[in-house]
């Protein structure tokens, strides 16, 4: 649950509404989140991914307590409906994210699904995963152009406010 | 016929030399220039009787190893392009023939490796460095045909500033009448604007490399050209120089220009003459340019 202005006006309304009730929802929740942490890179609906990236933090900020925490170890084994994938939440991801303190996850929209409900997409990833980057990262080449010309016009500058402190 | 073209040649020096003192108008002289061009053209063109095979090898990133077939002295790295994507043909601004700049319009003469460089490289220098060039040969081109008539200017080597430097300029020896004359405001403007025109029609600069009496023949009225076509032989391995031609304005150039004038935008004139020579009355022209590409 997040607290926020928008909750706080919600009139206890605090999530949105997934599945054909509070058992379907969790249940639901906890499939995508056991896909999630098995393949670290997953596609769902928008609605959907944006509700699990807080149970995925969460589920990581439990794992970080170590496998011998009780609590930790009862969160892990509801949330993961597959079994052997309790190893790996104990023994990658909580080491992986050991420095970081938040933001385990990153979501990122993608085109609507072109089948007939057009739904909108979006794609969810635990961060730190071997695959290739969703987004590359901008190429800035000093080289370019304008970049020279910049280049040029910054030393000018520079040198002009230096003849003008002496 | 050959006693009809000798004589043609007699009448043409004739004419030359009694003009050498009358003053050609500038028309005419552009007009002159532009035959010698078009005449060497075609009689390089006609050398080329028989269709020969080169293989061409594409270096560009994402081709590495395309082998391309084309005609010998027929294809040029623009129509290599062609058979590629309609990007290539319009990205590309110089092409890397064996690792020699080489201007996209020129005919390959044997099987090579080639590269097509465009703005957005990892290593725009070259690029950068035509482009400078070219927009200082188009500033040139603007000068010659801005003044009246009655008053001769003549086109000097125009010195290759570094990018950096944020200008590209060109030397003029101008009328010894306009020696007061300092551009105005207007005057400046006038000339971004006769440059946007240029620009606008989108002409191409055609390259041909000619041995040196040719080009002797085409600038036989500027004293400066010609020795600068004389420095250009001494300095070029091959004994030749490279003459373009862009509309009906024939220019030499230090080294290979873009492939139109399309891709030059946003051109302005924004210089001052500066008397630099003490024997010739030089005035230098600045202007700064920004790609489309």
């Amino acid at each position: 649950m997040r607290l926020s202005l928008a909750t706080l006006i919600s009139h206890g309304r605090v999530a949105r509404r997934i599945g054909l009730g509070p058992k379907s929802r969790i249940d639901m929740l906890r499939n995508i989140l056991t896909g999630l942490v098995r393949f670290e890179r997953i596609e769902t609906t928008r609605g959907r991914a944006d509700e699990v990236q807080f149970y995925a933090e969460k589920l990581i900020d439990y794992a970080k307590k170590g496998d011998t925490d009780e609590k930790a170890m009862k969160m892990a084994t509801f949330w993961l409906t597959e079994k052997d994938l309790v190893p790996k939440l104990f023994k990658v991801l909580a080491p992986r994210y050991q420095d970081h303190q938040k933001a385990y996850t990153r979501m990122a929209r993608i085109p609507n699904r072109t089948n007939l409900d057009r739904a909108e997409m979006a794609v969810l990833e635990y961060k730190g995963h071997p695959f290739p980057p969703l987004f590359h990262p901008k190429r800035d080449n000093d080289l370019t152009l304008l970049n020279q010309l910049l280049k040029g016009y910054r030393e000018e500058r520079a040198r002009q406010t230096a003849a003008k402190s002496d | 016929m050959m006693a009809f073209k000798s004589v043609c040649r007699v009448f043409y020096r004739r004419l030359v030399s009694s003009a050498a003192e009358a003053r050609i108008p500038a028309a005419e002289l552009r007009r002159l220039r532009s035959a010698v061009f078009s005449r060497e053209q075609e009689r390089q063109r006609a050398l080329v009787t028989r269709t020969e095979k080169i293989e061409v090898t594409m270096q560009c990133p994402g081709l590495q190893g395309s082998l391309l077939v084309m005609n010998k002295g027929v294809s040029t790295p623009h129509s290599c392009a062609r058979h590629l994507t309609e990007w290539h043909v319009d990205s590309s601004a110089l092409a890397l023939v064996d690792g020699e700049p080489w201007p996209m319009h020129r005919p390959l003469t044997q099987s090579c490796s080639l590269t097509l460089l465009t703005f957005k490289d990892q290593d725009p220098v070259l690029v950068n460095q035509a482009y400078w060039r070219s927009c200082a040969a188009l500033l040139g081109q603007v000068l010659e045909n801005a003044f009246k008539e009655e008053f001769t200017i003549e086109l000097l080597r125009s010195p290759e500033l570094p990018v950096t430097s944020g200008s590209f300029c060109c030397d003029l020896v101008l009328d010894p009448r306009l020696d007061a004359w300092t551009p105005s405001e207007e005057a400046l403007r006038s000339l971004t604007r006769d440059a946007q025109q240029l620009i606008h029609q989108n002409l191409p600069w055609e390259p041909l490399e000619v041995l040196p009496p040719v080009a002797l023949e085409a600038f036989t009225h500027s004293r400066c050209k010609q020795e600068e076509v004389e420095e250009m032989v001494a300095e070029s391995p091959s004994g030749t120089v490279t003459l373009y031609r862009c509309g009906d304005h024939v220019l030499l150039s230090g080294g290979p220009l873009w492939p139109e004038q399309g891709s030059l935008i946003a051109l302005a004139a924004t210089g001052s003459p500066r008397n630099l020579g003490e024997a010739e009355e030089e005035s230098r022209k600045a202007g700064g340019a920004t790609p489309s590409r």
